[in-house]
């Protein structure tokens, strides 16, 4: 079977510099067969549209630390919305209390990782969104 | 780790660890014997202090219990502040939101929806007064975790509140943390350079270094940062490394600066990180003491002793938390503490159980005071100094740390210092091989952590049965109508000439000191993101978002 490899576009949003996870994360998804482009720190909720759309991914992905991931979710969302592109898949990963996990999944974010979860649940929830 | 079935089976055989090598890679023998070490001869308290850096350590006083608190409006950390002091806290450590440490008002474009989220959000003269009401600066210390440019801010900001309540300004006690590389974030070129130049950053390090060297006595006027390096995976021999490596920088610019190393090395601090691996992380912070005192006597001549301490502030690394079964994370966090209390450190911050979470609770904090005061008052820990001392493989362990950390000291200064390195991207090459190696590492088995690797099979989604933080509605808006109101009631014309002479003296001069002249801003009502903001101008700096 020759599928398309999957393109995720990950990038850290707002002034949080805490980029572990997501590192660890984009090379776990690079040697997994993904696409991955990462965008590093200090995008907005603009640029990091505007790169998907850019290098036509499938997901996007961003990492929160300090309690901005609400804020920046709802941005996101609205974004894709705006710029038609919904059919794009939205993961959230890091540091996320579980009410927000659940407001973040209601709200239509497609997957949220916490810390520890492991590499071989995400790599197949990213590959089965 | 095991499926049902063979559960029994693999209890029967006996469990085993995967490998005996540390955190760090040494591989331990099966036993240690006096013939594999050097005879014991050293007293705590004498050169090279690797039994302590005092004779009597806690037999005199106890470390400092100093857990990091900072969110919201400054009165709300005021509060938790009050909470903390009262449940026997016994100093300060006060974290600010990301805006306040990139030198942004709350007010500015880029801070929108993260005021007040990692920390507390400060502006002005007022907030730092208010973030310290009824605490008597000259009784309890405080650590400022606040990282240059805005340190330059922060700190007279203190200064400036402590002599508004008549407090001497050598009777305060304290740090701020003050590093330009890893203070905001580890050794990351991006966080550190998007909004300020470097160079600006490193000046105005030295410029708080300088300035608290020759006005106040007990203060520390820069705590390296060797914990946020080590939370990115890196090991104890890299944490080490790194850590004096970038001393060493501080050490050069403040020599050119004209200082003797005796004025300011002993006010010159650590903070590092204590990690899950019982007896490495002892074993490390008692070489750490024995490598700074050789090198700052060998090295950098010094003659006064107190030159010679490595003095360190402790976190327990937050990297081992795990969100899953959260209550675990209080045995780690006990172990760690045990771990910097038996390595013999001047403060600790025990991180709490809810951190991979959010920020902690009250009643998490008050967990964290607690189990250092077990450890300190039940234990008898603290009854004998380095009680590990004379311990075969502890005494093995120091001087191999010892060696591996000195080896690759050399590599740094090699290839040209610390800075360099970090500028090259070499450190960042290293750090991306210490990561993915630690992740590779917790998946293959090598490293475990139970309930995230091993005895996790069982696992449904995580039930958390727990109070989580939450931070208070609406906390952006009303610092933004404060602000407003700060700025409407002030002279302009104060304002704009002070920094005018503040931009004209930083451009003028490369190494005049701006202390003063920030002081004279904040004095004529400026704010911390106004003053910042005349910082990048005098070096031509535009933000390029």
């Amino acid at each position: 079977m020759n599928k398309k490899p999957t393109r995720v576009l990950l990038g850290k949003v707002g002034l949080d510099g805490h980029d572990n996870g997501i590192k660890i994360v984009a090379k776990w998804l690079a040697d997994a067969g993904m696409e991955v482009t990462y965008l590093g720190l200090h995008n907005t909720a603009e640029s990091i549209l505007s790169a998907a759309i850019q290098e036509n991914v499938d997901i996007i992905g961003c990492s929160f630390l300090g309690g901005e991931h609400l804020y920046f979710a709802r941005n996101l969302m609205n974004l894709m919305k705006e710029k038609n592109i919904a059919d794009v898949k939205l993961v959230i990963g890091g540091v996320i209390p579980p009410d927000d996990v659940a407001e973040l999944e209601k709200s239509g974010v497609d997957a949220v990782f916490t810390p520890g979860t492991r590499k071989s649940t995400i790599i197949d929830k990213i590959l089965n969104l | 780790m095991k499926k049902k079935e063979n559960r029994y089976e693999t209890y029967l055989k006996g469990e085993r660890l995967p490998h005996f090598r540390t955190l760090s890679g040494i591989e331990l023998k099966e036993f240690y014997k006096a013939s594999d070490i050097q005879p014991e001869t050293e007293s705590p308290g004498e050169f090279p202090y690797t039994r302590g850096i005092h004779r009597e350590m806690y037999r005199k006083r106890f470390w400092t219990r100093r857990q990091q608190a900072g969110f919201g409006l400054p009165e709300e950390t005021n509060k938790r502040f009050q909470f903390l002091l009262k449940e026997g806290m016994t100093g300060i450590n006060f974290d600010p939101d990301n805006a306040t440490k990139l030198g942004f008002d709350a007010d500015h474009p880029l801070t929108e929806g993260q005021v007040g989220l990692q920390g507390t959000s400060i502006s002005t003269l007022e907030d730092m007064d208010k973030l310290f009401d009824s605490i008597p600066l000259d009784k309890v210390s405080s650590t400022l975790i606040i990282n240059p440019p805005s340190s330059a801010v922060i700190f007279p900001m203190y200064l400036m509140i402590a002599k508004k309540r008549g407090i001497p300004w050598d009777k305060l006690r304290g740090t701020i943390m003050n590093c330009a590389i890893t203070q905001l974030v580890g050794p990351n070129l991006q966080a550190v350079t998007e909004f300020y130049p470097l160079e600006m950053a490193m000046r105005t390090a030295c410029d708080v270094i300088e300035y608290s060297c020759k006005n106040l006595t007990h203060w520390n006027s820069i705590n390296i940062n060797a914990y946020n390096c080590r939370e990115f995976c890196i090991t104890a021999i890299q944490e080490a490394a790194i850590a004096f490596t970038l001393a060493e920088e501080y050490i050069r610019r403040m020599l050119k600066r004209g200082l003797d190393i005796d004025e300011f090395a002993g006010r010159m601090a650590f903070f590092t990180s204590c990690h899950i691996d019982f007896l490495e992380e002892i074993a490390k912070l008692r070489a750490m003491r024995r490598i700074w005192a050789k090198l700052i006597k060998e090295k950098y001549h010094a003659k006064d002793e107190k030159s010679c301490l490595f003095r360190t502030a402790i976190q327990t690394s937050g990297l081992v938390l795990t969100a899953q079964e959260p209550l675990n994370n209080i045995v780690r966090a006990t172990i760690q503490t045990l771990a910097a209390v038996l390595g013999g450190s001047q403060s600790i911050h025990t991180t709490s159980y809810d951190e991979a979470y959010a920020l902690p609770t009250e009643e998490s904090h008050k967990l964290s005071v607690r189990t250092q005061q077990i450890i300190g008052f039940e234990t008898g820990v603290c009854a004998t100094v380095d009680p590990l001392g004379g311990s075969h493989v502890i005494e093995w362990l120091t001087s191999k740390l010892e060696e591996e950390i000195v080896a690759l000291m050399e590599t740094i200064n090699l290839k040209g210092g610390f800075l360099e390195c970090f500028t090259n991207q070499w450190i960042d090459e290293q750090i991306n091989e210490s990561r993915n190696k630690m992740a590779e590492d917790l998946e293959k088995g090598d490293l475990l952590r139970v309930g995230v690797n091993i005895f996790d099979e069982e696992m449904e989604e995580a039930k958390i049965h727990m109070d989580i933080f939450k931070h208070s509605p609406d906390v952006e808006e009303k610092r933004k109508g404060y602000l407003k109101q700060y700025r409407e009631n002030r002279n302009q014309k104060t304002v704009q000439d002070s920094l005018d002479k503040l931009c004209e003296l930083m451009r003028s001069d490369s190494e005049a000191n701006c202390i003063p002249m920030v002081m004279e801003a904040l004095e004529a009502k400026a704010t911390l993101g106004e003053i910042v903001d005349t910082f990048r101008k005098a070096y031509d700096f535009e933000i390029r978002m």
